[in-house]
């Protein structure tokens, strides 16, 4: 925020467009902002595919029945270019998962931001991990 | 946040020390050989950059000076790895820097240019012909005609389709993240595998004319041949099924890949297209060496994304439907 601040007092302009809007598709498309959903489960499979990743989960609903859930991530590429595998997140980890549910009403959404059960944010490739 | 400043700030130290492309140089390089004598110009790199194509209205010169660019590039690199508000169309997404795909986590080379594009000398594109404003109304009125966005796949965007993306081009530009390119050179031929959608451009150095005129390609028909130490790459063939920034099927591209360090290679692009802009235009982008491999980029066998997009219009339209039918007067 500092940084900010400090760029924009230099008078310098950057004509850079809010990245994510500049992804595969248009997530507005597929997912409804008006369906923010926060689920708690377990991971029972990670799909390193592409354009997107997926995770799945067995979440248990308010009845107590599990239910599968279908997550939406990035492209595992800067992650499988760095040493990440599917094995690095095991399957079972209980990630508690904060997003948008798709347009079509079913069990899948996009994964804004994916935390551990401590609360900690899921950070599957940084820079600072190859330290 | 705290984790992503560290990254940020480790992210900008390796920046500090990366050799500046368009600053002088105190002795010309020579780029290694291949076995059959090619400047080697084989590996991995990558064009991610934070400069824009055109260079901002309010920006009156063609380079800043290092400590802005410097400047320039962390809060670029801030802006993209922070947190969009939440119930705002933006933060419909997943965060970029939980899978390494915002660009400050990966190689990137640093650019004193304030625009991509290096002519005209302003750095904006130049006007639309008359001929290309007409194309341009024609288009948008052919997309309208065939419905909604989202009524067919056919009207999905080609990305969306998995079709063609901007770092295939040619020419290719810089994306959001997958921005690795790997040159393989054979005697007669140079590859560039593109990271995005996985497209392998094969492009034969003996000198042998381009396609017949009536074989139109999504890539189009490229040849190329050395300049001295600069591979040249002239492209013609194109498709009116695509129209780069607006362009023609008759835009005429070459593009100049020349090394001019051990991590650096400067990628030139001159896109010659009358029906379109009223001059020609070229653009320069640094290349920074990166580390592969690549992984395939297989976009339709997971694009489960364009069937959810399908999908979530088609539930749309039935809800909308049954409302319709509840405020109908009964009969």
């Amino acid at each position: 925020m500092r940084t900010r601040r400090a760029v924009a007092g230099l008078g310098i302009a950057l004509l850079l467009a809010a990245a994510p809007a500049m992804a595969h598709h248009a997530f507005s498309a597929e997912f409804d902002i008006s369906k923010p959903f926060k689920v708690r489960g377990m991971l029972t499979k990670w799909e390193m595919i592409n354009p997107h990743s997926w995770f799945h989960l067995d979440v248990k609903d308010e009845s107590g029945e599990v239910v599968a859930w279908m997550i939406e991530g990035g492209s595992p590429n800067q992650l499988i270019k760095n040493g990440v595998t599917k094995n690095t997140l095991a399957i079972g980890t209980e990630l508690v998962i904060e997003g948008y549910q798709a347009k079509d009403g079913t069990n899948k959404g996009v994964g804004r931001n994916l935390l551990l059960a401590d609360g900690r944010r899921l950070f599957l490739y940084s820079r600072e991990t190859e330290k | 946040m705290n984790h992503r400043i560290l990254v940020l700030a480790s992210a900008l130290i390796g920046w500090s020390a990366i050799p500046l492309a368009g600053q002088a140089r105190p002795k010309p390089y020579t780029a290694p050989r291949t076995p059959d004598g090619q400047p080697d110009l084989q590996g991995f790199w990558t064009n991610a950059t934070y400069t824009p194509l055109e260079r901002p209205k309010n920006v009156g010169k063609e380079f800043y000076t290092l400590e802005e660019a410097r400047e320039i590039m962390k809060k670029a690199a801030v802006d993209e790895a922070e947190q969009t508000e939440p119930g705002t169309i933006p933060d419909v997404h997943y965060d970029f820097t939980q899978f390494g795909l915002d660009r400050s986590q990966g190689a990137m080379a640093l650019n004193l240019r304030t625009s991509l594009i290096v002519d005209p000398p302003e750095g904006r594109l130049p006007p639309l012909s008359a001929d290309g404003a007409r194309r341009a109304a024609e288009r948008t009125a052919a997309r309208k005609s065939r419905g909604g966005p989202h009524d067919a796949v056919q009207n999905e965007p080609l990305g969306s389709r998995c079709i063609l993306m901007d770092r295939n081009g040619p020419p290719m530009l810089g994306g959001a993240y997958n921005n690795t390119y790997q040159i393989m050179q054979a005697p007669g031929y140079v590859m560039i595998l593109v990271e995005m959608l996985h497209d392998a451009r094969i492009i034969p150095l003996d000198g042998r004319p381009q396609l017949p005129s009536n074989v139109r390609q999504w890539t189009g028909s490229s040849r190329g041949r050395w300049d001295g130490q600069t591979l040249v790459i002239e492209t013609t063939n194109l498709t009116d099924k695509f129209a780069f920034m607006g362009a023609s099927e008759n835009m005429r591209l070459t593009e100049r890949f020349t090394r001019l360090d051990e991590e650096t290679l400067r990628y030139q692009f001159t896109v010659e297209d009358p029906s379109t802009w009223t001059r020609p235009w070229s653009a320069e982008v640094p290349w920074k060496k990166d580390k592969g491999p690549i992984f395939e980029h297989a976009c339709h066998e997971g694009n489960y994304g364009l069937y959810n997009t399908l999908a979530g219009a088609r539930a749309e339209e039935k809800r909308a439907a049954e409302e319709a039918a509840k405020k109908k007067p009964q009969k």
